[in-house]
């Protein structure tokens, strides 16, 4: 793996030194530090989709505002470092440091008399492990009612093919969906395989947001949630844009991720009432802020539990405290966490992305030098963009992903048990060798040995087949080579 | 405003109901059947009115549950996933009934179970459904629509609730459908739930739906659910503001559900549906009560006209015998007028005739405009793209393309159409009121008064679309169900063979991709091209038969109208002749007695005139 980041940095010096003197070697060394900073995520998705609260949630810190009207008028990056500081980068290109205060840890940027369409992003800077792994960017919603607002988000994800390829941001991107929408979908193909100029699932997972409103405050939410989420990740349109769809309750994730043993309290009094008494309570929201107030909470109290929960989040939390699953904050926020569906999210991320960063770096690298030897070609591009062919070519780790996407695009066709088996095994469902056996935690050396061996001898058989497609042959052939990789891996293992 | 017509709507219709049953008596001690016929053609439409209201509004924000929770009946099924797929119409009946419409030439209906409902009308899995068309050879066509009949007190007053498939973003061929179905409607409800303001997609399809059916509101939903459901609506109302600000009435099915299943009052009020409720009856027994009321008196007081003309000129011979010759061949002048407004060559009929062959062929050019356009615009985009990719957005983009100039031909010819109507009823108007002007050679102001009532019933009768409006109805269903039933589903790109050069991603096989693309460029090129020759036919079929039922229509009106106006010529002619052959002491006597029956059809006509004072 480090071998192909090797190889994208040696084709990036070697371009640097070619285009020397002009903007574009500017850009390319940009791209070159890229390499070595955090996986860049998109957060994405249609207007109040729930992007700032689930990366919030992602974060593990209320960062980002949330507010019931439209709110992220502005691309922000959360980026890891030592200070805690905020910088807006100007459309004429000035970087501009702002004050900024912190409001129950929400941060409050003061933009200083700046005029909103003259920034071009801000980049908030905080220490935290998490933002360490990755680099976040929260988006605008599309389908905003004010354009420019939504142009902001199409002019940082869709970079075309020429000049704003290099500059391409995100190398990930967590697509929120709320239902399927054709918007969301012209939106996804914004993530196109520049090479291969076709819509890629290999760098997007959908995530279905806002999943705990999906039965109205019904405390079986999450089962709905969860099939249907399973239902848009079968759709063949979807699976050509996304690896896969999973269903994840934000503000539960985000409340979970800060709880306080003060909201417990709090909660609690409404979980010691009679069944019938916190139904009635709780019947709709305007009923919760305003009745019973000898419960001993101020209905400002009572608002901002709404906030912070949501209906199904207070009905929960009420029942789990009742039922006596959870009676401390640490309990309660346990329990949340796992029913948002966050841990989920958290899994596929580093399964889909973290894992296999290097590739998706080099991924971004390396597009936007195609991109550059083509759009700019100068004496000495043709020796640079030879370097990315033949990188782009023979990495194994691309050809994994270039199947991958063969498949979901229909190209790669057979029994959809063959496929599914191709998929796990050049690392779709995630890149580790467990994932691409479909093994579990306790299969130990032995059995994966095993496993990879049987693998490796049924796609040997399926590339020999006369009777298996061209295609699905060729398919075979780098699925050989990944398990003659895990076999390799396996055996320095031991 | 809309609240206190409801009463007056009401009102009207009883006192037009009474009118009309007094002409009715009138016309047959009159002995004139024909006019009798034309009033009790209004009674029933004044004892069996239909007001749809259409409910429209994005997937999944509660337009089923907001329709049953309105009839407080499970009929329009609610699934946390699946979504409505075909309309549902509830209405008035006295037994629980529900119909399925399925779709094919003809449509056919069979009775099925309410809870069987959800079976037609879910899409039973919302990806297959789209992708894959109906297996073929299916002993019913494609259900198109469920009718579903009630015995509810919301319903009586001629309200029709239409559930509707969700709209899926402006751009879709279902937003096409949703406003086909607003432009048929009286009044138009749409449904956003409170988890968020109004977008860019909604807000587009409120201003066109706008222009369509001027009677909108709009309903904020789940906020039981919502805690800040009052900043959403208080957002919403700012969006709204330049759609001539319609009312916002936030509500809550779930506490209406449980309000109507506990008989609690005080939570009906509360799920904020008691203000829905005098909306929509405000719909049925206001606006739309007064229109149907106005036409109903209107046709009485046209029917008083006609009687009052006959006798007219049967005073003026009586009263004055000197005269009484100059009445007789006035009347003869007259019936040749009459006669000629009956006949083809007729003003009125000219313009009829010609009118719709302008409008017809006119419609056409439009279509055919359009199609082009659509044509250029999808090979410009299969020229910048490779079909292997695209063709799937493809598709929908075209079928929403094709839906949307095909609303927008569609309004087209309802314009003009009415515009026709108009232009038809003021010649015929200008004719019959010469005709009419020398019935009453005396006493010409009664007549006046009646011509000026008929004008404004005329205008009104477009409006309210009883002449032209119910060809319209029906008119297009065929094309937009083509377009949305994808009939390019059919059309393959035949097997895509490139695929794993692509894999391999070598530069050697780009040429030979580059080639392959253009091969199917060209083949989707031809399918687009296939599959708009096909629309412009259905489309253009529909159009032109349309255009014939208008005409049609247009066509018996007037000649039924011309052929009553001859009717009381004849009459009246008869008359003033006998009147010039009677003694003195008979003419005494006949003069009270008109003078009795022209104080009873004047009594008539203040009853028809004061229904919409």
């Amino acid at each position: 793996m480090t071998g192909l980041l090797d190889d994208t940095r040696a084709a990036l010096n070697r371009a640097i030194d070619v285009y020397r003197g002009t903007e574009d070697g500017e850009r390319l060394r940009q791209v070159r530090t890229r390499l070595d900073e955090p996986l860049r995520v998109a957060v994405a998705g249609r207007i109040k989709a729930g992007k700032s609260t689930l990366l919030n949630a992602l974060v593990g810190e209320r960062l980002a505002p949330t507010d019931a009207g439209e709110c992220t008028r502005i691309v922000t990056w959360y980026a890891d470092g030592h200070t805690y500081r905020v910088e807006a980068e100007l459309t004429d290109g000035d970087t501009r440091q702002l004050s900024f205060t912190r409001d129950e840890g929400v941060i409050d940027i003061d933009l200083g008399g700046l005029p909103q369409e003259k920034v071009n992003r801000l980049l908030v800077t905080w220490p935290s492990a998490r933002l360490r792994t990755a680099t976040l960017i929260d988006t605008p919603g599309i389908g905003s009612l004010s354009e420019s607002v939504a142009q902001r988000t199409w002019d940082l994800l869709s970079a075309s093919d020429s000049d704003a390829a290099a500059d391409a941001p995100a190398d990930a991107v967590l697509y929120l969906l709320r239902h399927l929408h054709s918007h969301d979908l012209e939106f996804l193909r914004t993530f196109h395989d520049t090479e291969a100029s076709q819509p890629n699932p290999v760098n997007a997972i959908g995530v279905l947001s806002r999943a705990d409103e999906i039965g109205v405050g019904k405390l079986d939410s999450m089962t709905s949630a969860g099939k249907i989420a399973a239902r848009m990740a079968t759709d063949p349109v979807v699976r050509t844009v996304v690896q896969t769809v999973v269903p994840v309750a934000g503000l539960l994730a985000e409340t979970a991720a800060t709880l306080t043993e003060a909201e417990v309290a709090r909660l609690r009094r409404v979980a010691e009432l009679s069944v019938a008494e916190a139904d009635a309570l709780l019947l709709t929201a305007d009923r919760f802020v305003d009745r019973m107030p000898e419960l001993g909470i101020t209905s400002t109290e009572r608002e901002e539990l709404l906030n912070r929960f949501g209906m199904f989040g207070i009905r929960l939390a009420t029942s789990v405290l009742r039922h006596r699953v959870a009676s401390t904050a640490t309990e309660l926020a346990a329990v949340l966490t796992e029913r948002s569906g966050i841990g989920d999210l958290n899994h596929l991320l580093r399964s889909l992305f973290f894992d296999r960063r290097d590739v998706l770096k080099s991924r971004s690298a390396l597009a936007a030098l195609d991109a550059l030897t083509r759009a700019a070609p100068r004496p000495g591009s043709e020796a640079v963009a030879a370097d990315v062919e033949r990188i782009m070519a023979s990495a194994h780790p691309f050809q994994e992903l270039r199947v991958l996407s063969a498949i979901r695009a229909g190209w790669v066709t057979g029994k959809s048990a063959v496929l599914d088996d191709l998929e796990h095994v050049i690392g779709g469902a995630g890149a580790a060798i467990r994932q691409r056996l479909r093994l579990t935690d306790d299969d130990g050396h032995d059995a994966q040995r095993a496993a990879a061996a049987a693998a490796l001898e049924r796609w040997q058989r399926r590339a020999e087949n006369p009777l298996t497609k061209h295609e699905l042959a060729v398919a075979a052939r780098v699925a050989i080579r990944s398990c003659e990789g895990m076999l390799a891996e396996l055996r320095r293992a031991s | 405003m809309a609240m206190a017509s409801q009463p007056a709507g009401k009102e009207a219709v009883a006192r037009a109901t009474a009118a009309v049953s007094a002409g009715v008596t009138a016309c047959a001690a009159y002995d004139r059947p024909d006019l009798a016929r034309r009033l009790e053609l209004a009674a029933t439409s004044l004892a069996e009115p239909s007001v749809p209201v259409v409910v429209v509004g994005e997937f999944k924000q509660g337009k089923s549950s907001l329709v049953n929770a309105l009839i407080g009946a499970n009929v329009c099924p609610v699934d946390d996933d699946v979504a409505t797929a075909v309309p549902t119409s509830v209405r008035y009946g006295e037994q629980q009934r529900a119909e399925l419409i399925s779709g094919g030439d003809p449509p056919t209906r069979e009775p099925i179970e309410l809870s069987d409902i959800r079976r037609w009308v879910v899409e039973s899995d919302p990806v297959a459904a789209a992708v894959e068309p109906e297996p073929a050879g299916t002993e019913r066509g494609r259900p198109v629509g469920v009718e579903v009949t009630l015995p509810r007190k919301l319903l009586s007053g001629g309200l029709t609730l239409v559930d509707t498939p969700g709209v899926g973003g402006l751009g879709s061929a279902h937003a096409a459908a949703s406003l086909a179905a607003a432009s048929m409607a009286d009044a138009l409800v749409f449904v956003t739930d409170a988890s968020q303001e109004l977008t860019r997609s909604e807000l587009d399809f409120l201003i066109k739906a706008r222009n369509l059916c001027p009677a909108l509101v709009c309903v904020l939903t789940k906020t039981d659910f919502y805690p800040h459901w009052r900043t959403i609506a208080g957002l919403n109302a700012k969006h709204l503001r330049e759609l001539g600000e319609p009312p916002i009435i936030p509500v809550s099915s779930t506490l209406r559900s449980q309000a109507a299943a506990t008989g609690d009052t005080a939570l009906n009020v509360e799920s904020g549906f008691p203000e829905l409720v005098t909306f929509l009856s405000a719909q049925v027994g206001g606006g739309a009560a007064q229109r149907r009321a106005a036409t109903a008196a209107g046709e009485v007081a046209t029917a008083c006209t006609q009687i009052e003309a006959q006798f007219e000129a049967e005073r003026a011979a009586l009263e004055n015998p000197e005269q009484a010759q100059r009445v007789v061949t006035e009347l003869t002048a007259a019936k040749d007028r009459a006669a000629a407004l009956k006949s083809a060559a007729a003003k009125w009929s000219q313009t009829l005739t010609d009118g719709a062959a302008d409008l017809t062929s006119d419609v056409e050019h439009d279509l055919r405009g359009r199609i082009r356009g659509v044509l250029a615009e999808a090979s410009d985009a299969i020229e910048k793209s490779d079909p292997a990719d695209t063709w799937h957005e493809m598709e929908s983009w075209l079928e929403a393309r094709v839906a949307h100039e095909l609303i927008e031909n569609y309004t087209m010819l309802r314009d003009r159409a009415i515009e026709l109507s108009e232009r038809v009823g003021e010649h015929f108007r200008e004719a019959s009121g010469g005709v009419l002007d020398a019935i009453a050679v005396r006493n010409p102001e009664p007549m006046l008064v009646g011509a000026k009532i008929d004008h404004k019933i005329e205008l009104e009768r477009m409006k309210v679309g009883k002449q032209a409006m119910v060809a319209l109805k029906s008119a297009y269903g065929g094309a937009i169900m083509f377009v949305m039933l994808g009939t390019l589903t059919g059309i393959t790109l035949g097997p895509i063979a490139l695929g794993i050069g692509l894999v391999m991603g070598r530069k050697g096989l780009r040429d030979e991709k580059k080639r392959q693309r253009g091969a199917r460029q060209a083949q989707a090129k031809n399918a687009v091209r296939r599959y708009c020759d096909e629309i412009s036919f259905v489309a253009q079929k529909d159009s032109r038969d349309t255009m014939r039922a208008i005409q049609r229509q247009l066509r018996d009106y007037y000649t039924g109208l011309a052929e009553e106006f001859n009717t009381s010529n004849a009459e009246a002619l008869q008359r003033a002749t006998e009147a010039a052959t009677r003694t003195k002491a008979e003419r005494t006597k006949r003069l009270a007695d008109l003078e009795a029956e022209a104080g009873r059809l004047k009594q008539l006509r203040e009853h028809a005139m004061a229904v919409t004072s």
